[in-house]
């Protein structure tokens, strides 16, 4: 059983209040004397009272009684009592509210949202703040903002809790409870609150210092949403490719519609089953570039409504522009097998055009060419000559991945290599990786392959010429080729296009050093300048929407942004959270808060004062009327 | 009232007016209550006055002069003819004068209703009689009986001289005035009746004295609403006593309860000895009560 605790027990000196009450009291019984005709019916009135009240005795002091217990009500409220929840009682508490893309579903058609609900749970969190207690208030969707500090001020609480917003992207967790972990350097942290409604990755890579109280909201309703756009030249034409996940509550039935430069151009009609996906297919021509607008209309209610609507520019059609030079011929004749790409030097040795898409040589010299993807067969770089040097010999290839976009379905085993790059003594994977390489294949004695990535312009080096090993004659080399032709083709977005995220905006290459002005879906504006290459990065895109990058009052760009999400579209709800060593369940129950109780004897002393007043300037029962 | 109207006034207690209204009405006992004395009350036995009543066989030894001669004509057979007897009522007011009294004007409307009630019985050629009780253990204060138009002076200057305060509870003033007091008729009490006497034994001597009860009590307004609040402590006027009272507001239920418990007690009591009794404020106007309240209530015509 729970007993009520007091914060403020110095306010227990006001009882010392009750012995000049009760002097005073029996000071002021001195009665005024009145004289009457006859005591004779006064006296039986007494004795007729002292037969009939039950607490006759009682009633003698009535006004004593009631002085006391209004003192003592004071007193109480004084010395500020609360009801203990059971729970720990925390100083100071960090709230975590999700505000990811999720929380906006609604429980029913016009009903509140997940934020809402959380709202209220905190809300009524702040209205049971205790005196000593104090909260942070911090808003976590892909990042984590702090909205108050530490504070026991309510009207401060309350203003910052209305003003947070749902922020449609995808939640992590990890930025929250870092930013969390460094509060807890200024101040005793001993239990932080996360109210989401579950929809947050299962498994966190972060080590809890602190315990986690994971306030799971009730599930939303029903939703159906657009988690996937993406667009593939198929010669003449794009393929758009529209992928729509619903949730697992119930079959929903919805029209899907493709806008291309704000004009119907196609749409369908799709029923899925509880939990399923399904993927459409619709067909644009490849004139130019095109705005396409996806938008979906399900015909029941809908819980989130920041899905239904997703977003693909598609652009320009062009050839791919590659530089070789005319030695590099087995390069050259993989090239050409190749699908609309234009090869320079051409048949005349000339190169006619300022940057290439693709940029693959063997020497060091062709550093300077401007290519958006570029890669050196048989170099070093400058800064790579105190790690690692090219001796005679033979490498071999020992482990490579798989998995880079470049090396996808190459096969390295058994290329003989006759020479060997080696790192310098006591050189790591970790001096490359300092210095921005990534090593994509490893010999014996040192890397094989490396890639750089120089804003946003991946470059990549192999260290062994590729003509003194046995690579060109290997199945693996024109795929080797088509993988680097697929880069550049990605990088120039020729191939293909895919959705943009919410979050941040995808890096662009603009003019150099230049302002740009983005402008977001709800017109407000945000100030960016790209770097000496032209690379715009960084430019934050929370909502969804159609962005506009401007140069002196000129659009420059427009870019279309979508939650694009399965995970929030899902509504999916996890039960548990994993941390690296520990794992979080959600709570059974909402948090409860220490109560505080002084309000309650405050209204009771209130109370106790207009009975009071009541009892002696009541008109007695038994009046005869006039 | 000027001076000269004052001067010009028959008594302080009334009013010219009131008194020449008062001069055309009598008291309305309910019993035959009267005196051997000869009086303007019709007695029940036969008697000498002019008003014929009745026959009856002569018997020997009776007055001849009573026998209707000319029945006797007719009938050869005398009868002796019988009249009425008339005989006299005592009138007998009792004025409660203790300190209790004095409140307001409660002393002085006993006195008005003491010199209407006599006035009443003077013009009906009653013997009145009027007794002022003030401290215990002394005679009441008596005005001897007397009768006739004449003696209205007399009873005035009685009435208008007695002096207030004392301790004289109205039921032992009974026994002293029953002491003194020969005759039957009727008896006039004029008091509050706040004591705590039992007045179960006084009404019953006199009503065992056959004097027919006509009690008035007459309470001031603060008595029949008193408008009390918090800790008092209440003061007997006569007795000196004390009695402390907390929350006196929350009493004033109980209080009404017992006042007009009291009032119904002391009716049953009169009534259960043919008597009567009226409770009166000593604000209500004296012209209503005394030509509208009595007579609507059968005590005077």
């Amino acid at each position: 059983m729970n007993w009520p605790g007091f914060l403020a027990l110095n306010g227990a000196w006001l009882f010392t209040l009750l012995a000049p009450l009760i002097i005073f009291y029996f000071l002021k019984l001195r009665r005024p004397r009145m004289e009457i005709p006859s005591l004779a019916l006064w006296r039986s009135v007494l004795n007729d009272r002292r037969v009939n009240a039950p607490f006759q005795k009682f009633k003698r002091n009535l006004l004593l009684l009631l002085q006391v217990l209004l003192l003592v009500c004071l007193a109480l409220a004084a010395m500020q009592p609360f009801w203990p929840s059971g729970a720990d009682r925390a100083r100071y508490l960090p709230i975590l509210i999700d505000t990811s893309a999720s929380m906006a579903a609604l429980d029913t058609a016009g009903g509140k949202s997940r934020l809402d609900a959380a709202k209220e749970e905190i809300r009524q969190l702040i209205d049971n703040l205790l005196p000593d207690q104090k909260l942070s208030l911090i808003a976590v969707s892909s990042t984590a903002r702090r909205l108050t500090d530490f504070t026991d001020n309510k009207r401060i609480l309350r203003d910052a809790l209305e003003q947070v917003e749902i922020t449609p992207v995808v939640s992590r967790l990890e930025d929250a409870l870092r930013m969390t972990q460094a509060l807890a350097r200024t101040v005793q942290i001993e239990t932080v609150v996360l109210y989401t409604d579950g929809n947050v990755p299962a498994e966190i890579d972060f080590e809890l210092p602190f315990q986690l109280n994971y306030q799971k909201l009730p599930s939303a309703g029903q939703n159906i949403g657009i988690t996937a756009i993406n667009a593939r030249r198929s010669g003449e034409r794009w393929d758009i490719f529209v992928r729509i996940d619903g949730s697992k509550e119930a079959q929903m039935t919805a029209g899907v519609q493709l806008l291309h430069n704000g004009k119907p151009a196609d749409d369908e009609v799709i029923s899925l089953e509880p939990g399923q996906s399904q993927r459409i297919v619709f067909h644009v021509d490849a004139e130019g570039a095109a705005a396409l607008e996806v938008r979906l209309k399900p015909d029941a209610f809908d819980s989130l409504a920041s899905d239904n609507v997703v977003y693909l520019d598609l652009p320009v059609s062009r050839p791919l522009t590659v530089y070789c030079p005319p030695d590099l011929t087995s390069y050259r004749h993989a090239l050409g097998g190749l699908a609309e790409i234009t090869l320079f030097p051409d048949e005349e040795g000339k190169s006619t055009a300022s940057s290439y898409d693709l940029l693959i040589s063997d020497r060091k010299s062709d550093a300077a060419i401007d290519a958006a993807v570029a890669m050196f067969v048989g170099v070093v770089p400058e800064d790579l000559s105190k790690l690692v040097k090219v001796d005679s010999g033979s490498a071999e290839v020992i482990d490579w991945q798989r998995s880079a976009p470049l090396l996808q379905h190459v096969l390295l085993t058994d290329v003989q290599i006759a020479e060997q790059p080696v790192s310098a003594e006591g050189a790591g994977d970790r001096d490359y990786e300092e210095l921005g390489y990534e090593i994509l294949a490893q010999g014996r004695a040192g890397p094989l392959i490396l890639k750089r990535d120089d804003s946003g312009r991946p470059t990549f080096y192999l260290l062994f010429h590729t003509d003194r090993s046995t690579l060109p004659f290997r199945v693996g080399f024109p795929i080797l080729v088509n993988n680097a032709v697929q880069l550049a083709q990605q990088q120039a977005g020729l191939s293909e296009a895919r959705g943009q995220s919410t979050g941040l905006l995808a890096s662009r290459i603009l003019k150099p050093d230049t302002g740009y002005r983005i402008t977001d879906p709800d017109g407000k504006t945000t100030d960016a300048r790209s770097n000496a290459e032209g690379l715009l990065a960084g430019v934050p895109a929370p909502g969804v929407g159609r962005y506009t990058i401007s140069e002196g009052g000129r659009d420059a760009a427009s870019v279309g942004v979508s939650l694009l999400a399965s995970s929030e579209s899902s509504l999916a709800s996890v039960d548990r959270l994993q941390f690296r060593e520990v794992g979080v369940g959600a709570a059974s129950t909402m948090l409860k808060s220490d109560r505080p109780l002084w309000p309650l004897f405050a209204i009771f002393g209130f109370v106790l004062l207009l009975v009071e007043w009541w009892y002696f300037q009541r008109r007695p029962s038994g009046m005869p009327t006039p | 009232m000027s001076e000269q109207a004052a001067v010009a006034q028959f008594t302080k207690l009334l009013e010219n007016a009131t008194l020449s209204r008062l001069e055309r009405m009598r008291i309305n006992p309910r019993r035959r209550l009267t005196n051997r004395s000869r009086g303007e009350h019709q007695s029940g036995k036969g008697g000498s006055s002019t008003e014929f009543v009745d026959y009856r066989d002569y018997s020997p030894g009776d007055d001849m002069r009573y026998v209707d001669w000319n029945i006797f004509s007719r009938l050869e057979r005398p009868f002796i003819k019988l009249y009425r007897h008339e005989e006299e009522m005592h009138v007998v007011i009792i004025v409660d004068a203790s300190s209790s009294m004095q409140f307001d004007d409660k002393f002085e409307r006993a006195r008005q209703l003491a010199a209407a009630f006599g006035l009443m019985g003077l013009m009906n050629v009653e013997r009145v009689s009027a007794y002022a009780c003030n401290h215990q253990g002394k005679e009441p204060l008596l005005f001897p009986p007397c009768t006739g138009r004449i003696s209205r002076r007399r009873l005035f200057d009685f009435l208008e001289t007695i002096p207030a305060g004392g301790d004289f509870p109205i039921d032992q003033a009974v026994d002293a005035v029953l002491r003194r007091h020969r005759g039957r008729g009727i008896v006039i009490l004029l008091s509050d009746f706040l004591t705590f006497g039992d007045f179960q034994r006084p009404l019953n001597l006199l009503f065992s004295a056959g004097l027919e009860i006509f009690a008035v009590q007459i309470l001031i307004p603060t008595e029949l609403n008193p408008e009390l609040t918090g800790d008092l402590r209440f003061v007997d006027c006569e007795s000196g006593q004390t009695l402390d009272v907390s929350s006196a507001g929350d009493l004033l239920g109980i209080y009404h309860e017992h006042r007009l418990a009291l009032e119904e007690e002391l009716g049953i009591l009169c009534r259960q000895r043919s008597g009567r009794f009226l409770s009166i404020s000593s604000q209500d106007s004296l012209d209503w009560v005394l030509f509208d309240l009595l007579r609507r209530k059968g005590w005077v015509r």
